[in-house]
């Protein structure tokens, strides 16, 4: 196969496409320390608060403790991503159904009675990409990934930034590996587009 | 600079893309602020000491008990009433529970045959004189 979808596919164990080498934790411990912060940047990223996003990132945490610690290590990692991806997609709904009935209640049409915005909590919280580096890159990259599909989205962060192999990323996407191939085919064809110059 | 066909990118392009953005993703990961960083912490070990707390399995079986005996009861109660009373019993609680035992008028006048009425002061006689003992 020759599309994008399938050069993706060379999966190295223990070894991520870019060399990073992907150790398997010994601990349940550190492999929470290893992957929280960037399951709070998936979270984040996802959902765009941070409260919702911690939130998110603590219940995974505690129902991969609860349920799932006696599995094999190398188990964890599409099991907690599976489970924040759930979390996350929840979440989401709930604010859906809460923007509806904002929308009853008369709340979601404006003066002019155009439909206002989807409802979002507000974020007190200082803006993260303050504190990066190279800020104008990630928030580039972020807005694009944000603008995907939510089933390109989640393929792209899980396979393209977390490094899963392909079965992981199905697995925590709880969707066949020919899926996470097309999603993600989608998803590079997409940002390739949008961020043609931030390369 | 895109390839001509955007599904078979070069791999000497397709790789520099890709390691940016995970560049990228892990110095955002990195650079979470301290307040975050440590609640994320504090999650961490929060969860890992929820599961080291063992499950009271008493609590655990505490309800689902509870439930089968409530029910049990409620079928019990239905099935197989409370004992009944003694007839004898029975008779004298029906009896002094109506009210026609402490009434000697009939409960309902409009029942009752309207002849009884006119003759009110040959039965007030009547019983005056029968309570009176008889000389003969």
């Amino acid at each position: 196969m020759s599309t994008l979808a399938g050069t993706l596919d060379a999966d190295v164990p223990a070894r991520d496409r870019l060399g990073d080498v992907r150790e398997t934790p010994a601990t349940l411990d550190a492999f929470l320390a290893q992957v929280e912060r960037r399951a709070f940047r998936m979270a984040e990223l996802q959902l765009r608060q941070r409260e919702d996003a911690m939130d998110a990132v603590q219940d995974a945490m505690l129902r991969l403790v609860r349920h799932y610690r006696d599995k094999p290590a190398a188990e964890w990692a599409p099991l907690f991503w599976g489970i924040l991806r759930r979390r996350i997609v929840d979440l989401q709904r709930r604010r859906k159904v809460r923007s509806i009935v904002v929308g009853w209640l008369g709340g979601g049409r404006d003066d002019d009675g155009d439909e206002l915005p989807a409802w979002e909590p507000a974020d007190p919280g200082q803006d993260p990409l303050g504190r990066l580096h190279d800020l104008e890159s990630y928030a580039d990259m972020a807005a694009a990934v944000r603008k995907l599909p939510t089933r390109q989205r989640e393929a792209f962060i899980l396979r393209m930034l977390e490094g899963l192999d392909v079965a992981e990323t199905a697995q925590a996407m709880g969707c066949a590996e020919g899926s996470v191939k097309t999603h993600l085919s989608r998803a590079m064809h997409q940002l390739r587009d949008q961020l043609e110059d931030w390369r | 600079m895109k390839s001509s066909d955007p599904y078979r990118p070069d791999d000497r392009e397709q790789e520099p893309f890709e390691r940016r953005a995970r560049e990228l993703w892990r110095e955002a990961a990195r650079q979470v602020d301290p307040t975050t960083a440590g609640r994320l912490r504090a999650a961490r070990r929060g969860a890992l000491q929820a599961a080291r707390v063992p499950v009271r399995h008493a609590t655990r079986w505490l309800i689902p008990t509870g439930a089968v005996a409530a029910i049990a009861l409620a079928a019990l109660m239905i099935w197989q009433p409370l004992p009944r009373a003694p007839a004898s019993m029975q008779a004298h609680q029906t009896a002094s529970a109506t009210p026609e035992a402490d009434n000697e008028l009939p409960p309902d006048a409009e029942k009752v045959d309207p002849a009884l009425y006119q003759n009110l002061d040959f039965y007030a006689w009547l019983a005056a004189n029968d309570s009176q003992p008889v000389n003969r």
